[in-house]
């Protein structure tokens, strides 16, 4: 019985870890590959989750539409934020965009209260309850399709900015925008291009969130950006596999710590990990010191 | 021939003035013979405007239910000045933002209280709130009426704190011991409640009740206000193999529902906090099947007593309004009674602190009173889930 109980706390907190990683997937893609700083983050997940929720209405429990109108509509508030918060401060201090962003986010998240309504919008049965069974282990259909998607998502990332031409021109930009200009590549719409993906990726974990959670709200991507940012700190903020890796692993901790004391105690656990890592290991899961990918 | 110009115009505008007041004494007096039903009393003379402030949460993880409070309270004000105003007096609310932050609210509160023309104030949506304004009302002697403050600890904090919700000393104990206990007939039981002071304090009182229906309490789990994900919580629920699952929340109810059933697991479910509310079935769906939810209201548009008031709140705010929107309903109507009832004398922040401690109001979901702390007393429903809507299990008055 107890061993029951511990396999499923395991599984709850592999799923929780996935959705934590499927969050940092865009914020490491944003903050670690194209070098910029965002806290516009978890309102790029609402938005995602919005289009979706009125795809759903529109046409039916559709999940490719629903997937595209979520990954088109957060790129369109990409290339917003890009003209807004980031083009005109490319060369100012990193700071000045990062406020912008913050005054971004709540512009967003209100405006969003009065457009959408302050209150939860349901998703109910956009994928049917199904639960399989592995012995002991319990497993429903909707954390198989958020685990698939992150593994599959992380993977294409990484083969992305590692093995294409394109990658590389992203990555060496923010490494050195004049050297990059230097060599031919267009800054300004690679790094606007870099972060449309990374707010893409935000849009589709939002509406996978609304479906898991089976409701949406204005508010819905605030708590969950924290710790997608502490997951692709966890990853060395550079790696989008090792964010992903970051999340997984504070979703497990946060929910086996809360399996021997109380759900009020799941932010304790979580940042209490962080700050312990970092002490010791200050790069996280990365190795070297400072490492650019 | 400027002067003339001039002369010409005031003598015009003075007659429309007059014109205006003539057919202004007309209408009120008329709305006066009609409203014989409502708190309004009309003298034929306006005596002026009281101003009302309102502080409620119109954003934030409670937004929905502060915007409600601004709809309600203006519904009532409207009514009441339509009427002829409260005892010929005006009201004019002045609503601000907390957010449901304790912080805020008391720096709202304190704004209000500076304002020499707001003769008492409404709010605010949560007891901590409420909890962190009380010591600003009662050095400024200005009554804090709250809609929904349930904590029983609130009220007797100041002789100017009082609250319309009813007490989670009268109702949580009622939950223990006469639905789960008798109603649902369940042996042993799962709790798991909200860290709030709300959250707390009701989960005291339900395991007292719980305790003398001789109900097991196999679980007894809390979690943050802003929590998402519940599964680790329903988990350490589901090990205990409690028959039923006790629910001690207001917004996160449909998601924890949503939670338990997608795990796999069918417990019996029951509710305090969110009230019978629209939005609940919407979000839950199927999941909300066979819930039982407990209540002092059950607002409709078919029930010809909410009719009026769920159709006006409908026009504003697009959705069904809950019991939190018709308890702040009831604390204009209940201000206004005050003020009524205080008659001749002058409508001072003391006279209606006085006046509201007797004040008793007769409204669309019962009669509405104090306690000697200045607590709400109210009576409360059972209802059930069925068919995707909901029924009433057991009308006021079983215990």
């Amino acid at each position: 019985m107890l061993s029951q109980y511990i396999i499923s706390q395991v599984v709850n907190g592999l799923c929780q870890g996935f959705i934590y990683a499927l969050i940092a997937l865009g914020f490491a893609v944003i903050v670690g590959i194209v070098g910029l700083a965002t806290f516009t983050h978890g309102e790029i997940i609402m938005i995602g989750a919005y289009a979706s929720y009125y795809i759903f209405l529109a046409c039916g429990h559709n999940l490719i539409l629903g997937l595209l109108a979520s990954f088109s509509a957060s790129w369109i508030v990409g290339i917003i934020i890009y003209k807004l918060c980031y083009e005109r401060f490319l060369e100012a201090p990193e700071h000045i965009s990062l406020i912008c962003t913050i005054g971004f986010s709540m512009l967003l998240k209100n405006l969003a209260q009065i457009v959408f309504g302050a209150e939860k919008k349901p998703m109910l049965n956009v994928i049917e309850n199904q639960i399989y069974k592995f012995g002991p282990v319990e497993i429903s259909k909707v954390q198989f399709v958020i685990m698939g998607t992150v593994i599959v998502l992380s993977t294409t990332m990484m083969i992305i900015f590692n093995k294409t031409k394109w990658g590389i021109a992203l990555r060496s930009v923010s490494q050195n925008r004049e050297a990059a200009a230097l060599v031919g590549i267009n800054v300004k719409q690679t790094s606007m291009i870099g972060n449309c993906i990374g707010c893409a990726m935000a849009g589709v974990a939002g509406m996978l969130i609304g479906i898991y959670y089976q409701s949406i709200s204005p508010t819905m991507g605030a708590t969950l950006s924290m710790k997608a940012f502490s997951a692709a700190t966890l990853g060395g903020l550079t790696s989008v596999p090792l964010s992903s890796l970051g999340g997984v692993v504070l979703g497990l901790i946060e929910n086996l710590g809360i399996s021997i004391s109380t759900a009020s105690f799941r932010d304790v656990f979580s940042f209490g990990f962080l700050i312990i890592m970092l002490i010791f290991k200050p790069t996280g899961f990365v190795k070297r010191k400072g490492a650019r990918p | 021939m400027k002067k003339n110009f001039v002369k010409k115009v005031t003598a015009v505008l003075l007659a429309g003035t007059m014109v205006a007041s003539l057919v202004a004494c007309g209408s009120t007096s008329e709305s006066g013979n009609s409203a014989t039903e409502t708190t309004a009393v009309v003298d034929g003379t306006s005596k002026g405007t009281i101003k009302l402030g309102l502080v409620a949460p119109l954003t934030g993880v409670h937004a929905e239910y502060g915007q409600g409070f601004q709809a309600a309270t203006k519904i009532a004000a409207d009514e009441i000045n339509a009427a002829g105003g409260a005892n010929g007096y005006q009201l004019e609310i002045e609503v601000k933002d907390s957010a449901a932050d304790p912080k805020t609210s008391a720096d709202i509160v304190t704004q209000f209280c500076e304002d020499k023309d707001i003769k008492a104030i409404i709010g605010d949506f949560t007891s901590s709130a409420c909890m962190a304004d009380a010591p600003i009302v009662d050095q400024y002697q200005t009554v804090l009426l709250s809609p929904t403050a349930s904590n029983p600890d609130y009220a007797p904090m100041s002789e100017y704190c009082f609250s319309v919700m009813y007490n989670q000393s009268n109702m949580a104990p009622w939950v223990g011991k006469s639905v789960i206990g008798k109603y649902m007939g369940v042996k042993s039981v799962a709790v798991m409640y909200l860290n709030t002071d709300w959250g707390i304090s009701t989960n005291e009182y339900l395991l007292k009740g719980l305790e003398e229906a001789g109900v097991e309490v196999l679980a007894d789990e809390t979690y943050e206000e802003n929590e998402t994900d519940f599964s680790s919580v329903i988990a350490k629920l589901k090990a205990s193999n409690a028959e039923a699952v006790c629910i001690l929340d207001q917004g996160n109810v449909p998601t924890i529902i949503n939670q338990i059933k997608s795990s796999g697991w069918n417990p019996l479910l029951v509710t305090q906090g969110p009230g019978a509310s629209q939005q609940l079935l919407n979000l839950c769906g199927e999941n909300a099947e066979d819930l039982i939810i407990t209540d002092s209201s059950y607002i409709t548009e078919d029930n010809p007593a909410t009719k009026d008031f769920y159709q006006k709140f409908y026009a504003i705010n697009q959705c069904a309004p809950t019991d939190h929107s018709l308890c702040a309903y009831n604390t204009v109507q209940m201000l206004a009674k005050a003020i009524v009832s205080i008659g001749d004398g002058e409508v001072t922040r003391e006279s209606i602190k006085d006046a509201l401690k007797t004040t008793s109001y007769d409204g669309m979901a019962g009669t509405v009173q104090f306690d000697e702390n200045g607590g709400g007393v109210r009576q409360f429903l059972i209802l059930g889930v069925e068919d995707g809507k909901y029924v009433v299990k057991e009308d006021y008055g079983f215990e």
